[in-house]
């Protein structure tokens, strides 16, 4: 908008020309004695010129002073988009569009744009900040719970070995406090090899892992053996010195491998088993063919006696590799089976003439308490013979002489029942449900009778994986065992199959 | 007079064996099938030497060679041990406290037994062979 002509006319600079005018003919006329009677009215005049000029210069001040109020309320009010549209004369209609007052209020327009801009970036990256620190704050509570949820203990020390982080599992293992609060490691893990360790991983100066097997006993006093994986982790950036030698704290990841060590010592014990085994027929053997080739044996009928005794040794070799092949092979499910039905009772019989010398070499009372009634089942022969002989040779072997081995067989329901019972050294409850594993011997009767711990696995997997029956034991430690198989009948078989 | 051995294994024909060789060179031998056993003939009359498996019925290897040392009359037997032991020996066993004179492993040599029996006889010791692991 343009201004008008009354305010574009500088009446403060008329009035102080009018003034001094009048000033100037007041002094001339006093001068001058032929004026000398206008000298009074000139100075009342000049005064008057003079208020006026005042009153007019106080006025257009307060206009201007108002209006600078009126323009920098604007200013101090102006919004996001009045800055942004950058229409400065539509914002500021009072200002003169030119002089003084608009140049600087174009520069402070100018500079509030110029700084809006600013706040509006500074706004940005202070919101991406934000982003990125609840995204940081989400992603450690995600990894906190990761670390938490893991079944294997973890531990993390910084460059000062004081415990930072432990999940549950290794607050559990190590009976660890569950507040936060850092303590020393020394001081909260029981266990020097693994404090070690990761002090050891932790002076190293580089990024480096090791790893170890470590046994150590949890809060409940139970050994278990652990791979433990220690890594340095480093800890510059919580640290103002980046020359710190010691500036590597450790993460410790257990790993609990007592399974694996188990199987690896229970392996390794029936090597030791079967190489037993092997050696005791190997042993006569060899001790017989030297002794025929040194020529000790003169007489022919010597010579027979021990050409028989290796020819029995061979076979008894024969029968333990077998043994162990028919394991394999159940196990793998690659044998022959070839089922047809059969009388129980026949099977029972003649699996306990085989073991009767052995029960009257030791004296054993070997009773047959067979059912009267013809007991069907659908079986493979061989193998139904085999495991009743693994039953009952495992009976005879720990039953002290004397003793007494009952093999009894019953109907019940649609279901056979045959039992192998014995008045031998029995077994524990912890016994009773590993002497099916394979290679499980009991320990304190081993010097008993010697075996590869191979007998009532491979019974088991005959009766339960081959014919769908079941093996179970009850036993009285000191009282003695029985071992009892149920196998379905032939007519509940072959209706099954059809 | 020909020196005594006692045999004790519950396996008949390493038994038999060793018997026969002995005997061949010279040996007054008897025979045991368990460590008890054994360990009452020692009791009944004391052997020059004793020729003993690991594992066997009512009394081990171990617990025969125990007996001897405890034994003050017996405390002085040199021993053999044949067996076809894998580890069954453990740090527990203190084969050392038992003096155990020569540790044969099965399969065995009778020649190899009568040998080691009258070194042992002869000088009180005897140096095994060396052996190959890989043999």
């Amino acid at each position: 908008m343009k201004p008008s002509f009354v305010s574009r006319v500088p009446w403060e600079i008329l009035g102080i020309t009018i003034t001094t005018l009048f000033m100037l003919a007041c002094a001339v006329s006093w001068a001058v004695e032929s004026f000398a009677q206008w000298g009074s009215l000139l100075g009342i005049l000049s005064c008057v010129a003079s208020i006026g000029s005042i009153s007019i210069v106080w006025w257009k001040q307060r206009t201007a002073m108002s209006r600078l109020h009126r323009q920098t309320d604007i200013l101090a009010h102006l919004s996001d988009e009045q800055i942004e549209t950058d229409d400065f004369e539509n914002l500021f209609p009072e200002l003169p569009t030119s002089g003084e007052w608009s140049s600087t209020f174009q520069r402070i327009f100018n500079r509030i744009a110029e700084l809006s801009e600013m706040m509006s970036d500074a706004e940005q990256v202070r919101a991406r900040s934000e982003v990125r620190a609840h995204l940081s704050s989400m992603r450690v509570n995600q990894m906190r719970e990761i670390v938490d949820s893991l079944t294997e203990p973890v531990l993390m020390v910084n460059q000062f070995e004081e415990l930072v982080i432990s999940n549950d599992s290794a607050k559990k293992l190590f009976g660890l406090p569950t507040d936060d609060e850092s303590q020393h490691m020394k001081d909260v893990i029981p266990c020097e090899p693994l404090v070690q360790l990761i002090h050891e991983t932790r002076r190293r100066k580089t990024s480096s892992q090791r790893v170890a097997e470590i046994e150590l006993v949890d809060s409940e006093e139970e050994k278990h053996w652990f791979q433990v994986t220690c890594c340095t982790v480093d800890q510059k950036s919580n640290s103002s010195r980046a020359d710190d030698h010691h500036m590597f704290g450790a993460v410790a990841i257990l790993r609990d491998i007592s399974g694996y060590k188990a199987i690896q010592k229970r392996n390794a014990e029936f090597v030791s088993s079967v190489s037993h085994e092997m050696k005791t027929p190997l042993a006569g053997i060899k001790a017989y063919v030297e002794l025929l080739a040194d020529g000790e044996a003169e007489d022919e009928e010597t010579q027979e006696e021990f050409l028989s005794i290796i020819n029995g040794q061979a076979d008894r070799l024969q029968r333990l590799i077998d043994n162990l092949l028919n394991l394999a092979r159940i196990e793998a499910g690659v044998v022959n089976v070839n089922k047809k039905p059969r009388s129980l009772n026949e099977l029972l019989e003649e699996a306990a003439n085989l073991v009767l010398p052995t029960a009257e070499q030791k004296q054993i009372t070997l009773i047959q308490d067979l059912s009267p009634m013809y007991l069907g089942v659908l079986v493979d022969r061989d193998m139904i013979l085999q495991g009743a002989i693994n039953l009952l040779s495992n009976a005879l072997k720990y039953t002290p002489d004397g003793g007494r081995v009952t093999l009894r067989s019953r109907l019940n329901d649609r279901e056979v029942i045959f039992e192998v019972e014995d008045t031998g050294v029995g077994l524990s409850d912890e016994d009773c449900e590993m002497v099916f594993e394979k290679f499980y011997r009991v320990k304190k009767d081993q010097n008993m009778a010697s075996g590869t711990g191979l007998g009532l696995p491979l019974a088991k997997h005959i009766v339960e994986d081959v014919h769908g029956g079941s093996l179970t034991v009850t036993s009285t430690v000191g009282k003695g065992s029985t071992f009892r198989i149920t196998l379905p009948t032939v007519q509940v078989t072959e209706s099954a199959v059809q | 007079m020909s020196h005594r051995v006692l045999l004790c294994d519950d396996e008949m024909h390493i038994l038999r064996a060793a018997e026969f060789k002995l005997k061949k060179t010279g040996f007054d031998v008897q025979c045991e099938p368990d460590g008890q056993a054994a360990w009452e003939a020692i009791c009944e009359q004391k052997p020059d030497i004793l020729v003993t498996d690991y594992h066997m019925p009512r009394l081990d290897g171990l617990g025969l060679c125990r007996k001897i040392r405890e034994c003050e009359a017996t405390s002085d037997l040199p021993i053999i041990m044949l067996t076809a032991k894998g580890f069954e020996f453990t740090s527990d066993d203190n084969l050392d406290a038992l003096d155990i004179a020569a540790m044969l492993g099965k399969p065995f040599s009778p020649r190899g037994l009568a040998k080691c029996i009258e070194e042992i006889l002869e000088t009180g010791s005897y140096t095994a062979p060396p052996i190959s692991l890989l043999r």
